[in-house]
């Protein structure tokens, strides 16, 4: 976390995190541009950089798509969750390079300019065999480093978690634009399957971990789903001493997901969903008497549910009770940053 | 061997070093991760379709001679080198300038004239052009003897895809099918030549200059089929080496 705005903070992990990014990605295309040249002396630089770029950046952006179902479906992936902006950046910017090439290639130094070009010189739009491809591309481009171009906090920030979110979700427009980008391209004049099946691979890796991190997620809700135990709407969860201490246990309640963190003998209850990134809170821990965000490391007092100072994030608390040795929760949160919630088991042992 | 006890870690980002078991798991997968993009490269760049053996002699600048014709693009009439006493004498060399246009208006002032020019040249097959530079045209004789070698049109119908000269000869690669399509419609679009490319059974490639019904240029009515299987039905001629190709655009039928 950080109180003031900038570009990177960077520590050792995120600066050995940029250097195998940056050798990856010089590795990718050198290996592109060599085997290609070596392959195919025929080739010309400038179709051999087009494919290396943007297959690199495909490439780049199927890894993004995969880290966060892997995230969630085993936490030892965080380490690259975290991380992942710089990823998205170098992604996005590999996009431009390559779409900026192809506009200066194909449709620059011509009558009209370029722009116009893009979108007037293949006007068979009725044609699914004909359609224009690169406007899908360049759309994607657009979603891609706007995403790229917001993704620091302070555009969080100021334009709110919710814009912010809705906007960042595009991303899987962006794949969605790029595979018809492909498909409508570059694989119709290929001869080799292998094009082909690199693709099928690369959607059905995606698309996979989206299903089964969906899955988790369902089962998780499942397991966690539990029904009024009164007409008071208090509900009981579990024994004290059930829930591990520094961590917690989750709860849905009316379709909203509620985390009982437990503290020595003390236990809150607050939001499971990050104010951040709609983070899963609830997955986090308790770090020096803070609820720590497993995505980025948002901190959370847990009593009232707010970040400690300067930081201004407060996600909602809930009141718990322990009735002969069980936990109860109202599923009716408190006035933000109330601290009446939380409750002391006293002497409980796990 | 599985290590669950890096699942008991937790990992903050903004520290300054991650829990020591979910760092060596996580380092160990992206070193996999980097072999797999480095074998993905590899494939991509080897299933890629081969390239012609075209030529742009980018930069390299030559200096031509010979007499300039419009068929109603500017060709460049040489002096064929005698190894074949049987064939043409001369050869028709398309022209074009720097960028997606035709030469046209930087040469109709001298039809008819012989000329001395600087450009780089662009190659494929037997088909040459010219990528010449305006300000270089001197003209050495005004009014030059035009080569008598025009054949009777024969009517005929092929099937074939639409390029740019200019691109296709070798300027870029490939420079047709689908993937080429907007620079082929730029470049036709700016007065570059329109060419009919037809393949045999074999693959090999025969070109015609593709011009309408009177000889006239059709670039702007070509452009909706290009890069795009066609039938064309017209009639055929030779000018010297030159195939020319006269139809009217709408008459071409996709396929």
């Amino acid at each position: 976390m950080g109180h003031s705005y900038q570009a990177v903070q960077w520590n050792p992990n995120k600066k050995r995190y940029d250097a195998l990014l940056l050798v990856s990605v010089v590795l990718y295309l050198g290996v592109f541009l060599g085997v290609g040249f070596v392959w195919f002396p025929e080739a010309t630089a400038e179709t051999l950089l087009l494919r290396a770029l943007g297959t690199a950046g495909f490439l780049a952006l199927h890894v993004i798509l995969c880290i966060g179902p892997l995230a969630r479906l085993d936490r030892r992936w965080l380490p690259l969750l975290y991380n992942r902006r710089h990823l998205g950046v170098t992604m996005a910017t590999l996009g431009l390079l390559h779409g900026g090439l192809a506009l200066l290639q194909f449709h620059g130094f011509g009558d009209v300019s370029a722009f116009e070009s893009l979108f007037t010189s293949n006007p068979r739009w009725g044609s699914l065999a004909q359609f224009p491809f690169q406007p899908l591309g360049a759309a994607a481009l657009v979603i891609l480093v706007l995403m790229a171009a917001t993704s620091h906090d302070f555009w969080l920030a100021n334009l709110t978690a919710p814009v912010w979110k809705a906007l960042h979700m595009l991303v899987y427009v962006a794949y969605g634009l790029l595979v018809m980008h492909v498909a409508l391209g570059a694989l119709q004049v290929e001869s080799s399957p292998i094009p082909l099946v690199l693709l099928g691979v690369g959607i059905l890796t995606v698309g996979g971990l989206q299903v089964l991190a969906a899955r988790k997620d369902r089962q998780v809700d499942g397991e966690i789903g539990v029904s009024p135990g009164s007409d008071t709407g208090w509900i009981d969860v579990c024994a004290i001493g059930e829930i591990e201490d520094g961590r917690a246990r989750l709860v849905l309640a009316s379709g909203e997901r509620i985390a009982i963190f437990r503290d020595g003998d003390r236990y809150s209850a607050l939001s499971a969903v990050c104010q951040h990134q709609n983070g899963p809170l609830g997955e986090g821990r308790i770090v020096d008497g803070l609820a720590v965000c497993p995505w980025h490391g948002f901190q959370y007092r847990p009593k009232c549910g707010r970040s400690p100072e300067p930081f201004q994030e407060v996600v909602p608390t809930f009141p718990l009770k322990i009735v002969e040795e069980r936990l109860w929760l109202d599923p009716t949160p408190l006035p933000l940053g109330d601290e009446s919630g939380s409750t002391s088991g006293g002497g409980i042992r796990a | 061997m599985r290590d669950d006890s890096a699942r008991d870690e937790f990992f903050i980002g903004w520290q300054a070093e991650g829990p020591p078991r979910t760092m060596r798991f996580v380092r160990a997968r992206v070193l996999w991760w980097i072999a797999l993009a480095l074998g993905v490269a590899v494939l991509a760049a080897i299933s890629q379709r081969p390239f012609a053996s075209s030529n742009f002699e980018f930069g390299a600048v030559r200096t031509f001679e010979g007499v300039l014709e419009h068929v109603p693009f500017p060709v460049l009439v040489v002096d064929r080198p005698a190894a074949d006493p049987a064939g043409p004498s001369t050869s028709r060399w398309l022209l074009t300038v720097f960028g997606k246009r035709g030469a046209e208006p930087h040469t109709r002032p001298f039809d008819g004239a012989r000329v001395r020019l600087k450009g780089s040249l662009i190659h494929r097959d037997d088909a040459v052009m010219v990528e010449l530079l305006p300000e270089t045209l001197a003209v050495l004789e005004e009014r030059s003897a035009r080569a008598d070698d025009a054949s009777a049109a024969t009517p005929i119908t092929l099937r074939g895809e639409i390029v740019d000269s200019k691109c296709f000869l070798g300027v870029m690669k490939p420079g047709n099918l689908k993937t080429h399509r907007a620079c082929a419609a730029r470049c036709i679009s700016g007065g570059v030549p329109p060419v009919l490319l037809v393949r045999d059974e074999s693959g090999r490639a025969t070109y015609f200059l593709l011009v309408g019904p009177a000889g006239e240029a059709v670039n702007e009515r070509v452009l909706p089929y290009v890069a795009e299987p066609i039938e064309v039905t017209g009639s055929v001629s030779t000018r010297g080496d030159l195939r020319i190709l006269r139809a009217d655009p709408e008459a071409f039928r996709r396929l």
